[in-house]
């Protein structure tokens, strides 16, 4: 089952890096709860390049240590193309191969296989998600979204799962159907943002609220404790909102 | 960061691409001995005997191929005394003989003398195979740097430590 906990490290909001691979790391996390079956073989396969291009290098110093350059010469200048096209296909490996997966698995429920690959693009503070959904008879169907990482880390650089889950069961139909629980919380929390009364942000905002209020008053210290009061008495809601 | 370790194959990627750094460049540096055939294809200056064509420090790049002609009389060349393993860059001043039987006798540019006080005891030229190449490129007091870690020992433990500050602050 999928869960709202959240994650305990906290990452820094400023960091594209951070924000990207905490999320990434996430994806695998909630699809395998809610019965995908990961496939590993693109890593698999980068790892097995890498490694077997290292040995060879480790095998190459080796034996240039006993032996000395003059006598292995000829074989080393073999593991030196040898090195070369091992490191050729691992660079067109993780360029064409794998263009940034970092998701593979394929629903228990609908036997559809899907590919998420995600990317950042620099200043851009959004998350860039392809899902590549290959249905049972081979047929494939893109889809392309970007959101922002603002929906699922709170101010303090918190991953909070359940927005992130809510996101991606509207934004992808194959992972809507694996987990129809979220879907629907989803769809119902969709409405009530349309009707104006904003129940979806309501789940998870108390915990975010408080927080909020933890952090700042780590964060603001002492010296705004005269405009924490005039706040306190304007109402804690829109005291919050402006130093966010 | 510590998160990534327990996801093994994270892990072992991550570990992957360090190794992959360090290899790379062992193996640059093989492929430039092989296309050079030198075992040593850069070297460093460590005395002011060629000056003023070298100084201390400069990066000498060499090539230990005779693909158009034999190593002649006026090609500056690096050596390895037998017996020693410290490469020595003269200029050849003369050479009797031909092929790789050749006897050859170096001299530094800034030497009053030639250099069979420098060969080994019993040894009073050098032949072919001594040569680990004949110098084509320089670079200028490049090399100083590891003139200077060599001959001031602390300078390493500095350099250790500004650069474990660096990982320190950047966390990463």
């Amino acid at each position: 089952m999928p869960t709202d906990t959240m994650a305990a490290e906290k990452i820094t909001v400023y960091n594209l890096a951070d924000l990207k691979n905490t999320t990434d790391d996430a994806i695998p996390n909630y699809l395998n709860s809610i019965g995908f079956t990961q496939s590993h073989t693109l890593t698999d396969v980068r790892l097995a390049l890498g490694y077997s291009a290292f040995a060879l290098a480790a095998a190459c110093f080796a034996w240039d240590y006993h032996f000395g350059f003059e006598s292995t010469k000829y074989l080393t200048a073999a593991a030196v193309a040898l090195y070369t096209l091992l490191n050729g296909a691992l660079t067109l490996w993780v360029l064409y191969a794998e263009r940034g997966t970092v998701y593979v698995g394929t629903s228990r429920a609908t036997g559809e296989t899907v590919r998420i690959g995600t990317e950042t693009k620099k200043n851009v503070p959004e998350y860039f998600v392809t899902v590549e959904v290959t249905s049972k008879d081979g047929k494939k169907a893109e889809l392309k979204f970007a959101r922002s990482f603002t929906e699922w880390f709170d101010v303090t650089g918190r991953f909070v799962a359940a927005p992130f889950q809510t996101m991606l069961v509207s934004s992808v139909p194959v992972i809507a159907k694996a987990d129809p629980k979220r879907a629907a919380a989803a769809l119902e929390g969709a409405t009530a943002d349309a009707t104006g009364a904003s129940e979806g942000a309501a789940a998870y905002s108390p915990e975010v609220l408080e927080m909020l209020a933890n952090a700042d008053v780590s964060v603001v210290g002492s010296a705004a404790e005269e405009a924490t009061g005039s706040e306190a008495a304007a109402g804690k809601k829109g005291g919050k909102r402006r130093k966010a | 960061m510590l998160s990534s370790l327990q996801n093994p194959r994270q892990a072992a990627a991550q570990l992957m691409n360090f190794g992959l750094i360090l290899s790379t460049a062992f193996m640059m540096w093989k492929g430039l001995s092989v296309i050079t055939d030198s075992p040593s294809p850069i070297v460093v200056v460590l005395s002011g005997s060629m000056e003023p064509a070298f100084q201390r420090g400069d990066l000498l790049l060499l090539w230990n191929r005779n693909l158009i002609s034999e190593t002649n009389v006026g090609e500056v060349v690096v050596y390895n005394v037998r017996g020693k393993d410290i490469p020595i860059v003269h200029r050849i001043v003369r050479k009797f003989g031909v092929g790789p039987e050749a006897k050859l006798l170096t001299k530094g540019d800034n030497n009053a003398a030639d250099d069979t006080e420098l060969y080994a005891r019993g040894q009073d030229y050098l032949n072919r195979k001594d040569i680990v190449g004949s110098v084509i490129g320089y670079m200028p007091f490049v090399g100083y740097v590891t003139i200077m870690l060599s001959e001031h020992p602390w300078l390493k433990t500095v350099m250790l430590g500004i650069m474990g500050l660096v990982v320190v602050l950047q966390r990463e």
